[in-house]
């Protein structure tokens, strides 16, 4: 035993030693391939390790990346700790001038999905915007209220107390989920609004997608958010949302993809909302959001940030992403991320 | 190497050469030890307020009595934290204090020999089990069982009472509490343990030589005996209770507004700034949790000033007070 786990530090530390040639001497070769470090969004994290071993192995360029949660990339960005942070959430305008001279570029397209855990209450519940809105303010209560039980006609509702769960740490999910909410609900808006934290009235706080998931699994009644990649891989059961054309489509790749398809509005800094979805969108996910990199406008490692979030946005970085239940980039935002690139070091 | 072309005389100055330097040297070293504690507590306590000062120049003391945290409308105050952590610290350490002096008394006074070493062993091996693992047993085990068992029963029977109104929650108040009792007991449970061990044998064998039964021996020396100590420790446990983040997080449900019953989601100073520190937005939200954190300190460093003072008086009390009532006995 002892001497299996020696031969795997051993091999491990080789890896690591020809793992540092190899950065070392693309080091003095081009800046273009020279390390970087980012960090942030945990959503992307999994697209992220795929990118960086594919990366390496095309350019020889180390990434590294920390998953520590979207607010903790704008932080780091921010203090300039790393080369480049990734967040969930766009940046606020007093997060934008707080950063100074950073640009934001849209770089992965994923969901924020509730899921429920009701005794006795059918599979792919239906609900909408409205109802959402209403069992987070505190206005639905129970599973049998005629809100939700209009929008599944003929099912059987158990009269559980609906207790919602919600991320009480910063977190993308929030933004995207209250985002939502606001868009569909006025009263939302008004009442809690949106951002990566916000104050719930009523509910149960839960920190990171592991927290949300095991407080829903451990209380009958309950609903939640997470994201799309965890809540698929983890086989959560996921209420189907109505979108504004009035279908219920199911949480994934495609729903995802075809919102995106649907929005060509893309805001001041590349910021880009997909929760007021137009009723032509037959089959868009209404819950979908983007993921964006967040980049000093001047660094050092110019060159390399901009070959490495080329390499993200283009075909080949993008095609890792289905597997891993993200959604390719419609071509207006690769087009928008492509100018947004020029911009940095020049 | 010079040492043996060195005469004996020489030797002698040499030593009273190191003897001159070594004495300032020590001071001057533990001095500076000692002041490295001060200047970091003070740095900490500066840094921190540096942090706050937004907050504390937009809110100002109202800050301690709002109840509210609302990062959107950045409407925030600390009372919500502040009740959370003293209700909850409260609650831990009524069931913890009794807990830990009932099992410091077993293995002092009750316990046959050769349990009490392994018994004792495992007791403080509760505190050492890593607080996010305890963060989610209360989530996967307690938490069911407190919504599905423990409050119902408690509503049932108390339900006339605001505290236990409501509906039963796996997450809130009185499972973080649970949460912090299981944290505190073992702490306690050391310090009053040795505490009780320092009783000497004379008092009690005194005691049972008037004829006292174990109880009357345990109540009449024991614990007159240890009583500084056992507020000691209990201050001991309530640093650690209200200093607790991570588990109480986990599962205190992360609501920011006062609620009177137990059952109910709430939070604590401590867990609020774990919980949300970490790329909290807006120009007001890191400054708010600073202050927060301000406070947290400012709970802390009272705590242990009172409880300084408790055992100083405590500990002078008891050289007063033990003889004579040892001599009553």
């Amino acid at each position: 035993m002892t001497k299996r786990l020696l031969s795997v530090g051993t091999a491990l530390a080789l890896t690591i030693s020809v793992a540092a040639c190899g950065s070392s001497s693309s080091d003095s070769s081009s800046s273009a391939n020279s390390p970087l470090v980012g960090a942030g969004s945990t959503l992307v994290a999994p697209l992220m390790s795929k990118w960086q071993s594919d990366y390496a192995s095309k350019t020889e360029a180390t990434v590294t990346y920390g998953a520590i949660g979207s607010g903790g990339g704008i932080d780091q960005i921010t203090s300039r700790t790393v080369d480049f942070g990734a967040s969930d959430a766009p940046l606020t305008e007093d997060q934008f001038s707080e950063a100074e001279g950073v640009e934001q570029i849209p770089w992965a397209l994923s969901g924020t999905v509730p899921a429920y855990n009701v005794k006795g209450a059918p599979e792919n519940l239906k609900l909408n915007g409205e109802v959402l809105a209403g069992i987070y303010l505190g206005k639905i209560t129970q599973w049998d209220d005629p809100a939700i039980a209009k929008l599944n006609p003929g099912a059987q509702l158990p009269s559980t107390k609906i207790t919602p769960v919600y991320r009480s740490d910063g977190s993308g999910d929030t933004y995207a989920f209250t985002n939502y909410l606001s868009t569909v609900s006025p009263e939302f808006k008004s009442t809690v609004g949106t951002s990566t934290q916000v104050k719930f009235p009523t509910g149960v706080g839960a920190e990171k997608n592991d927290g949300v998931a095991a407080a829903i699994g451990q209380t009958d009644g309950s609903i939640g958010y997470v994201g799309l990649a965890y809540a698929l891989s983890n086989e959560l059961s996921m209420p189907l949302i109505e979108n504004s054309a009035g279908n219920f489509p199911e949480p994934g790749v495609e729903s995802v993809e075809a919102a995106a398809d649907a929005v060509s509005k893309i805001g001041p800094n590349n910021e880009i909302s997909l929760a007021d979805l137009p009723s032509t969108a037959k089959d868009a996910y209404p819950i979908s959001t983007y993921t964006y990199v967040i980049v000093p406008l001047e660094s050092e490692k110019a060159d390399a940030l901009k070959k490495f979030i080329s390499y993200a946005i283009s075909p080949a970085g993008q095609s890792y992403g289905p597997d891993l239940d993200f959604a390719p980039l419609p071509k207006q935002v690769v087009a928008a991320g492509k100018k947004a690139i020029a911009k940095i070091g020049s | 190497m010079e040492a043996g072309a060195l005469s004996n005389p020489v030797l002698r100055a040499r030593r009273n050469l190191t003897d001159r330097i070594g004495d300032p040297l020590l001071r001057g070293l533990s001095g500076l030890a000692a002041a490295l504690a001060v200047v970091v507590l003070v740095a900490i306590a500066y840094e921190v307020a540096h942090l706050a000062w937004p907050a504390i120049s937009k809110f100002g003391l109202g800050f301690i009595t709002t109840n509210d945290w609302n990062p959107v409308t950045e409407r925030f105050g600390a009372a919500p934290f502040i009740y959370g952590t003293v209700i909850t610290s409260t609650i831990a350490l009524l069931f913890a204090a009794p807990l830990s002096i009932a099992i410091s008394i077993y293995l002092t006074e009750l316990a046959p020999a050769r349990l009490r070493r392994p018994v004792a062993t495992l007791v403080d091996m509760l505190a050492a089990i890593p607080s996010v693992i305890l963060g989610l047993w209360g989530i996967l085990v307690l938490g069911p069982f407190m919504h599905d068992t423990i409050e119902p029963a408690l509503k049932s029977a108390f339900g006339f009472l605001p505290i236990f109104s409501g509906d039963p929650s796996a997450f809130g108040y009185l499972t973080a509490a649970l949460i912090l009792t299981i944290m505190t007991t073992p702490i306690i449970t050391s310090v009053t343990r040795e505490v009780f061990e320092t009783v000497p044998g004379d008092l009690k064998e005194a005691s049972y030589a008037l004829g006292a039964t174990r109880w009357e021996m345990v109540r009449q020396v024991v614990l007159p005996y240890s009583r500084a100590g056992i507020v000691g420790a209990v201050i001991l446990g309530l640093g650690r209770a209200i200093g607790e983040a991570i588990a109480v997080a986990q599962v205190i449900g992360g609501a920011s507004v006062i609620h009177a019953s137990l059952f109910h989601t709430g939070s604590t100073m401590a867990a609020q700034i774990a919980a949300q520190f970490q790329g909290a937005p807006g120009a007001l939200g890191k400054p708010s949790l600073a202050y927060l954190g301000l406070i947290l300190l400012a709970f802390a460093l009272i705590v242990n000033v009172v409880a300084r003072l408790i055992v100083q008086r405590g500990a002078l009390k008891d050289v007063d007070v033990t003889p004579t009532e040892a001599e009553a006995l």
